[in-house]
């Protein structure tokens, strides 16, 4: 939910930000060309997460035949519950594995390049539409490299791109209440969708209950949800101001540098 | 998803409360770095209807991934599996009650038959032999009818059983082959619509330069209104000439869906017949064999106890010979006894774990119709990531050409505040909408 918490946030803090902007002119002077980005992509179709994703594929065959005969014959959902859960563990812990390492050294690949190439931050792909440095090649080229990348000397420069970690935003208790309420009505409204989906009798009476189900939605989102989007905007958008940011983007699309302002954004909520 | 579509149409929404136009409001801002909202420019993209009606999709199935019309539920096996134990375990009882009785009636029919061959032995004392035999004969029809009653019980409860089982078996092959032709119709209408939007797009571009250059003269002030109109006519004709492709395209689509829709039904009808025809008659196989099998019984019963006049409770001082008889008749009346209760038995284990296994196979048809639920989810999973980066790519280009226009450096989007960038999805969405017209 707080996906769509950000992405609201996007567009209502527009105006407000506009504001910000007249207040940090150090910021706003800083050199966009210090931005790059990698396509992860790419990183995926190197030889070594080549073989790792092989490896676990083969893994998750084998759990998976293991999976189904220990299903089988069994009915009771908290069973069949912690059942699915304990091979969700198993399969996450080998994939931890795999590729923790691998992770790792393309961490310091990219760190690395970033470095050289006096980058402040870079960013996933996806999101640059337009501009930036493509740093992927290099990044590949010291990957499959012979030795282990070396990791920068230095810290990355201050950069006029910020960032928040969603995960701790969502983690405040008052966003996190109401995430879990929404999430409650919405597995309410699930079911009960889905028991008069069981006595719809024609195409007609089922699209009129998902289209029930969609507004009831839609409406507890507006009363409950909106207002707390408004809130984290805001001061999200202060936050901005006061550090004299040009964008801020989610950690998600972070790959190395940027400027954290998380804890200053959940500061703010107490 | 479903949630993440409501709200972006709220987002959506918001974002135009607060920021009117889509664009931050005057300011001095970093001319260099850009940003769009992306969510915005997907909502006015030709394909937009396209992607909903894939979200409505998934959001629909999700919905009905546990209705009647997919699978049943773990709790609804069970309560049938539940109802089909009780109705065994009710004939069981009444097997064993008639076993009971059987003892009894064996043990009974036994000592008569040795006091009716120990009084012919001492001649004058006790009943005459043929009144032992009449007395024999009416235990026996009793108890004849008491095993045909039983056994006619329970042939009944495994009939009952078997055609409601049938039943199921066709209700769920009906469910599991109307879902198929409704998998196959609905690929084929989406690779169809994909091909139509993907025409119409192209159609677009192909155009786009034409267009622009038109729109570009229409723009011009200095314009006379004779060649104004020659200009706009030529427009016009450019939007015509596309739309009658994509119309003819969609006529020729709706000819070929419609061709398909008739073969399914055909189809359908045809396998759900020919299914239902050997279903129907594996259940009257099913039940013939039982009842034969119940009559061979109750006239191998009857048999038995029409023969079965002996005794077993030797009294002393009676010739070897009589002894000998005597022990012959108890042997026979505790053989015909054992062979009665392991032929009962056999038969309700027969019973039993037939119709364990007809439930297993409609479990198995639920197993595959939820199968193919799965598949559908993420054949419209892949259908809808594979629309959505193709939207993408085509905002991504008009981005680009407004971005260097203006001479903005870099453009990114997914931003959470977009402090002093320029937004240029107000832009993007002027060039994005030109793209239906």
């Amino acid at each position: 939910m707080m996906r769509m918490l950000r992405n609201r946030m996007t567009l209502a803090l527009a105006a407000a930000l506009a504001a910000a902007a007249l207040l940090a002119p150090a910021a706003l002077a800083a050199d966009v060309n210090d931005i790059g980005f990698v396509d992860q992509a790419a990183l995926a179709n190197i030889p070594s997460f080549v073989s790792a994703n092989r490896e676990l594929s083969g893994y998750k065959a084998g759990l998976d035949k293991q999976f189904a005969k220990q299903m089988r014959g069994v009915r009771d959902q908290n069973t069949q519950a912690r059942i699915a859960q304990e091979f969700q563990n198993k399969l996450a812990q080998r994939q931890r594995d795999l590729f923790a390492p691998l992770f790792e050294r393309a961490r310091v690949a990219i760190a690395s390049v970033a470095s050289s190439k006096n980058l402040s931050v870079v960013v996933d792909k996806r999101i640059v539409i337009y501009g930036g440095q493509d740093v992927t090649g290099s990044v590949i080229d010291l990957l499959n490299g012979p030795g282990d990348p070396i990791p920068p000397v230095n810290t990355p420069p201050p950069s006029s791109v910020g960032f928040v970690d969603q995960s701790q935003v969502d983690a405040v208790p008052k966003l996190k209440t109401a995430n879990d309420d929404f999430a409650k009505f919405q597995a309410d409204e699930q079911q009960l969708a889905q028991s008069k989906m069981k006595n719809a009798k024609s195409d007609g009476d089922r699209q009129q209950i998902l289209k029930d189900y969609q507004t009831a939605l839609a409406d507890r989102q507006k009363t409950e949800i909106q207002p707390l989007v408004d809130q984290t905007r805001g001061i999200i958008s202060d936050v901005a101001k006061k550090k004299g940011l040009l964008l801020v983007i989610d950690r998600a699309n972070l790959i190395y540098g940027g400027t954290d302002i998380t804890s200053d954004v959940t500061s703010a909520f107490k | 998803m479903l949630c993440l579509a409501l709200l972006g149409a709220s987002v959506a929404a918001c974002g135009h409360a607060t920021s009117p136009g889509g664009a931050p409001s005057a300011g001095p801002v970093d001319s260099r770095i850009g940003y769009v909202r992306m969510d915005e420019l997907v909502k006015v993209h030709p394909l937009y209807s396209q992607l909903a009606r894939l979200d409505d999709d998934m959001a629909a199935l999700q919905l009905k991934a546990v209705g009647s019309e997919i699978a049943r539920s773990g709790a609804d096996v069970d309560k049938e599996e539940r109802a089909l134990q009780h109705e065994l375990d009710a004939a069981a009882a009444r097997t064993k009650a008639a076993l009971a009785g059987k003892e009894q009636d064996y043990t009974r029919r036994e000592q008569a038959a040795i006091n009716a061959a120990l009084g012919a032995g001492a001649s004058a004392t006790g009943p005459g032999g043929a009144q032992i035999a009449s007395a024999i004969g009416a235990t026996e029809q009793t108890q004849a009818q008491a095993v045909q009653q039983a056994a006619g019980q329970n042939l009944g409860a495994y009939k009952n059983a078997l055609i409601a089982q049938d039943q199921q078996a066709v209700h769920s092959l009906q469910t599991s082959l109307a879902q198929r032709a409704t998998r196959t119709y609905r690929a084929e209408a989406d690779r169809l619509q994909k091909a139509e939007a993907d025409f119409a797009l192209q159609q677009a571009n192909d155009d786009a330069s034409d267009r622009l250059s038109l729109r570009t003269k229409l723009s011009n002030l200095a314009l006379d209104d004779t060649a104004r109109a020659d200009v706009k006519s030529q427009l016009d004709a450019l939007d015509r000439k596309e739309a009658d492709a994509v119309g003819a395209m969609r006529n020729r689509d709706g000819a070929v869906l419609a061709a398909l829709q008739k073969r399914l039904h055909d189809g359908i009808a045809a396998e759900l017949n020919a299914d239902v025809v050997e279903i129907h008659k594996r259940t009257i196989a099913k039940i013939d064999e039982r009842t034969l099998e119940t009559r061979q019984q109750l006239v191998g019963q009857a048999g038995g106890l029409g023969a079965g006049l002996a005794g077993t409770n030797v009294p002393g001082g009676v010739s070897p010979d009589m002894k000998a008889k005597l022990v012959a008749l108890h042997q026979k009346f505790q053989h015909d006894f054992n062979d009665d209760a392991t032929k009962m038995i056999a038969q309700f284990q027969k019973t039993r774990t037939d119709l364990l296994r007809r439930f297993g196979e409609i479990s198995g048809v639920d197993e595959a119709a939820q199968a193919g639920a799965d598949k559908e989810m993420d054949s419209l999973r892949k259908q809808r990531g594979d629309l959505y980066n193709e939207m993408v790519a085509q905002i991504g280009r008009e981005v680009k050409t407004i971005a260097e226009k203006r001479g903005i450096e870099v453009v990114v989007s997914d931003v959470v505040a977009p402090a002093g960038g320029v937004d240029l999805t107000a832009d993007a969405e002027k060039d994005i909408e030109s793209l239906h017209e």
